[in-house]
């Protein structure tokens, strides 16, 4: 990594590490959330940056994964050591099943992952003996395994941080896998890599599952960070900003997705109280983000330095 | 239980009837020009409340839907020159564009018309009910919306398949380069389908309003059902929007009626199950 | 007996100087209130309501409670429990408010609750009627100041056996929490007197064609009793005429024409049973005449549940902090005082029971034009019967109606 990224990511590695210190409970809360929506932004980006595939259902596997975690700690009293688990394992098994779709490609991949959403959300909402319908379930615990339990937000935040982190590592790794390459490969072209002899099928699939398995992720630490969920996880508008989040911060990077969930959170969560048209604002973003930097903040920042640079060498 | 029954199957068609004129729309503008908006929904809205403060100062019901049509074509179309076309065919920022254009569409709409659900006053003549052999009632309006919706349906399914405008239009959904090669100029040929578009959308925000009411979020729900119809019918095809109207719109009355705890997976489960089988859906085309 | 010594005399007076000045800084600064409600989003018409209502009270108390000065902090939730999550902890931690007032969305009420139960920060609910809040899921800084969602739905039942005379009626009710309880609880009220639920009709919030219900009535049923909220209103009474069902069948607004909705509503209501519950704008007391007639003077119409509830918060909140001489710091002595307090509301007379739910009268209600002094004619809902007293457990004991749990679908 050349020397001013590592400078950079020790900088910010560094305020993370302090942020409660400095910021107090409301920030620290806050940027808790950024830290789990980027993660699941991440998620769908692995299929939109790296697969060229455009899913709008993140949310389901993030919802199924956050009422697993949630209805076993609460209504079966099974540990956080088991119910966390189960949790993923819940969502990636929905993985396995949605990933039939990609079988489709470009709009019809998108129509059928928005139609699979609303399955899953009209299921929360509705067999309420289950799920608790729109109250959803409630008084969740703080995680703890094997005598290790948090007991504060700030504990909570530095364990989301370390999540990330590592979950950030090895999807740096999985990105840079011949995998990965493989995947870049059928966004650019996919005839061609069949003509190579790659089984595209087969590697999307495995995207997808893999892809549902790291929302599922976000799900549990959702979860934990409410302590409830209800119908709302699940609906159409999270899979949607999911996405936007990505495109917004960079999609194709490991950070954009994470600048996304800073930016379209702190747009929601400060301009929202002085401005009334704030869903009008958000709109702008994205019209702007498509037209004008489809790289994202982190394409405009590269393009940003590139040009500094330029300026330097003459 | 047969009149139930009955009585089911014309709440499906009319609301067939509304679907198909905002899906239809939406289906040739992605067959010929490869364009996806998802702002179709906000231009149903939108044009519905124009509509109504046409309806509500003129008095005239008729007005109203020219009016809502004729404000979404124009729209539509600065919409489509401006930015739409700036996307070019990426399906993805089309997405991401149009979903941005109903998110300021949506807010300045709330901005005029507020929060409460308005119901665009219907024509005096269509206020009553008509009585159907078997004791059944049923709305005036909900009956002239069904013949209307086949109206509209015929006007089309001839412009398309009778005429040579038509022709060319089939033709540049089959193959648009080659259209172009021939010298016809492709480029208006979109503006006019579009723009055709936007009026249907508009138009329907009207018709729709008189039954369903306008309200902010129902520029999403409506997009969610013309959706279903567009992938069950198959992108590209009229026929395709008649049909899948028409199963959508009896599956969502037939769900609710049977099942209502599971209604949306009645309507979105069999849809999911086919796209798997048939992504194309029923009368798509490969492209 | 004062002392001799002028230094002794002067210290004396210039420590207890001090020591009021102390005591008076503690106790000098701004009482802070946040009120969490949805101010844009699906619910910014009632939310609009809530906070109006609320700002009229203290318009009214010129912002000073306990002799202190009152600022409050509106939070927009966006009827979304995320959201709804941040704002709270925002009011909490950065603006460092004295207590909490809201939400109004149901399903926002555990996501605050959560925050008042982790900060200690106490929560006066003054919207959001889960039953389980003030019975099963209990959190001891939590107050509700509104209303159990099946309190107002028990005496509807006994209204519907013993004075309409119906046996046999359908329900035509929204599919969630608020729909579930109203709706259930006048189902058991009603079949415990002898009646017969032929069926319930449930239906998703935002069901846009009432076409499909209307058609699936039973064809013997006595009546119809409506418990729909929110667009949905104005769909199922134009469903309800344009089907022609007015001439078939009679319907029971059980919770249906608030008065959010008459303003859209033409003549055809006049005579509904328009809604049960805590309120009704027709209530004739000196309190309701006072608060309606003010309201409407400011805002140019009558006020709703909305409106009420959030300046009854007001009033009972007020009187909390004036009987503990305006110390909000001290959390557990304001709660005691919500508590304890006995409010002579718009509504009628308010005291929170064992459970922190108020006991109070339920309004059964029809629509009537009436003659407002500053709106002239005016539809709104006028109490019909008056039930006096009612609790949250009806008629049964609190242990009795807690162990048979929650209604549910």
């Amino acid at each position: 990594m050349p020397r001013a990224r590592l400078a950079l990511a020790i900088a910010v590695l560094a305020a993370a590490l302090v942020l409660p210190q400095l910021g107090g409970p409301f920030w620290t809360g806050l940027v808790t959330q950024m830290l789990i929506f980027g993660l699941l932004a991440l998620s769908v980006d692995l299929l939109l940056g790296h697969a060229g595939l455009f899913s709008l259902t993140h949310a389901s596997f993030f919802a199924v994964s956050a009422y697993t975690v949630a209805i076993l700690q609460v209504r079966y009293g099974v540990p956080t050591v088991l119910a966390a688990p189960a949790g993923i394992l819940a969502g990636t098994l929905l993985g396995l099943v949605f990933g039939l779709a990609v079988r489709t490609r470009g709009v019809y991949f998108i129509l059928i992952t928005i139609a699979f959403g609303y399955v899953v959300w009209g299921l929360a909402q509705r067999w309420s003996s289950f799920t608790g319908g729109d109250n959803g379930v409630t008084n969740v615990p703080f995680p703890a395994v094997a005598g290790f339990a948090i007991t504060s937000h700030t504990q909570y935040y530095y364990l989301v941080l370390a999540v990330v982190i590592l979950v950030g590592l090895a999807y740096r790794v999985l990105v840079r896998s011949p995998f990965g390459l493989a995947l870049r490969g059928i966004k650019g072209s996919e005839t061609r890599m069949q003509s190579l002899g790659y089984r595209t099928g087969l590697h999307l699939y495995a995207a997808f599952v893999l892809s549902a398995a790291l929302a599922s992720v976000a799900g549990v630490l959702y979860v934990y960070y409410n302590r409830f969920v209800n119908p709302v996880a699940s609906a159409f508008p999270i899979s949607v900003e999911a996405a936007l989040m990505a495109i917004v911060g960079g999609s194709g990077t490991l950070v954009g997705p994470f600048i996304g969930a800073g930016v379209l959170l702190g747009l929601r969560n400060w301009v929202s109280s002085f401005i009334e048209m704030h869903h009008a604002i958000m709109g702008a973003v994205f019209i702007a983000t498509v037209l004008w930097a489809p790289d994202g903040l982190v394409g405009l920042a590269g393009r940003i330095r590139a040009r500094l640079f330029r300026k330097d060498h003459g | 239980m047969v009149t139930s029954a009955i009585l089911q199957a014309i709440n499906g068609v009319s609301l067939a009837a509304l679907l198909f004129l905002l899906a239809s729309g939406f289906t040739l503008s992605f067959g010929l020009m490869r364009v996806v908006n998802m702002a179709h929904g906000a231009y149903y809205l939108l044009g519905g409340y124009i509509g109504l403060a046409v309806a509500q100062k003129t008095g005239s019901f008729t007005l109203a839907l020219f009016a809502g049509g004729a404000a979404i074509a124009v729209i539509g179309f600065f919409i489509d020159r401006f930015l739409i076309r700036r996307t070019g065919e990426n399906h993805l920022a089309q997405v991401l564009l149009t979903v941005g254009v109903a998110f300021v569409m949506g807010d300045v709409a709330l901005h005029f018309w507020g929060g409460d659900n308005l119901k665009v006053p219907v024509p005096m003549f269509l206020r009553g009910a008509v009585e159907l052999p078997g004791g059944i009632v049923y709305p005036s309006y909900r009956f002239a919306l069904i013949l209307f919706g086949v109206f509209v349906a015929l006007v089309l399914w001839l412009l398309y398949k009778k005429t040579q405008i038509g022709a060319v239009v089939r033709a540049g959904v089959d193959d648009r380069e080659q259209v172009n090669a021939t010298g016809i100029n492709v480029d208006r040929l979109f503006v006019l389908v579009s723009a055709l578009a936007s009026f249907l959308a508009g138009l329907a925000g009207v018709a729709g309003g008189a039954f369903l009411t306008l309200y902010p979020g129902a520029e999403w729900e409506i997009l969610v059902y013309a959706l279903v119809v567009v992938i069950v019918g198959g992108l590209g095809s009229l026929e395709g929007a008649m049909i899948g109207a028409l199963i959508v719109g009896l599956l969502d009355a037939y769900g609710r009626w049977l099942l209502p705890e599971f209604s949306y997976f009645v309507l979105f489960g069999p849809i999911a199950l086919l796209m798997l089988f048939r992504p194309r859906g029923l009368f798509g085309r490969e492209h | 007996m004062q002392p001799r010594h002028p230094l002794i005399r002067s210290s004396i007076a210039a420590l207890a100087a001090l020591g009021v000045a102390a005591a008076a800084h503690a106790q000098s600064g701004p009482i802070k209130i946040g009120v969490l409600a949805p101010v844009t989003g699906p619910l910014a018409t009632p939310g609009k309501d809530m906070v109006e209502g609320w700002k009229l009270f203290w318009d009214q108390a010129k912002n000073t409670a306990g002799g202190r000065k009152v600022e409050y902090v509106i939070a927009d939730t966006t009827c979304n429990p995320d959201q709804a999550l941040n704002q709270a902890r925002r009011l909490v931690h950065q603006e460092k408010v004295h207590f909490l007032v809201g939400p109004l969305c149901g399903h926002e009420g555990p996501a605050v609750a959560q925050v008042s139960k982790e900060t200690g920060v106490p929560l006066v609910m003054d919207a959001a009627g889960a039953d389980t809040v003030t019975k099963w899921d209990r959190t001891p800084t939590v107050v509700r100041t509104a209303v159990s969602a099946s309190q107002i739905g028990h005496p509807f039942g006994d209204y519907l056996y013993h004075e309409l005379k119906a046996r046999n009626v359908t329900f035509i009710a929204q599919d969630y929490t608020w729909g579930h309880e109203l709706t259930l609880g006048a189902a058991r009220t009603f079949t415990e007197a002898g009646g017969k639920v032929a069926r319930i009709l449930w239906n998703p919030i935002g069901t846009k064609d009432y076409g499909p219900t209307i058609a699936a009535i039973p064809a013997d049923t006595d009546a119809v009793v409506a418990v729909v909220v929110g667009a949905d209103r104005v769909r199922l009474f134009e469903a309800w005429y344009n089907f022609g069902m007015d001439k078939k069948k009679k319907i029971y607004g059980q919770y249906w024409l608030l008065q959010d909705v008459l303003p859209q509503m033409d003549d055809r209501a006049i005579g509904m049973f328009g809604k049960t519950a805590n309120y009704a704008p027709g209530i004739d007391t000196p309190e309701n005449r006072a608060f309606t007639t003010a309201f409407a003077q400011q805002y140019k119409r009558l006020p709703s549940w909305f409106g009420e509830s959030a300046y009854t918060a007001g009033l009972w909140t007020k009187a909390a902090i004036d009987s503990i001489q305006g110390n909000v710091e001290d959390r557990a002595a304001f709660l005691k005082a919500m508590r304890s307090v006995t409010v002579k509301a718009p509504r009628g007379p308010l005291k929170l029971d064992a459970y922190d739910n108020p006991v109070q009268n339920v309004y059964v209600s029809k629509v009537q034009k009436i003659k407002h002094p500053v709106l002239g004619d005016v539809l709104t809902n006028v109490p019909v019967k008056t039930y006096e007293g009612v609790s949250q457990f009806w008629k049964w004991s609190p242990e009795e109606f807690l162990k048979r749990g929650p209604y549910k679908r």
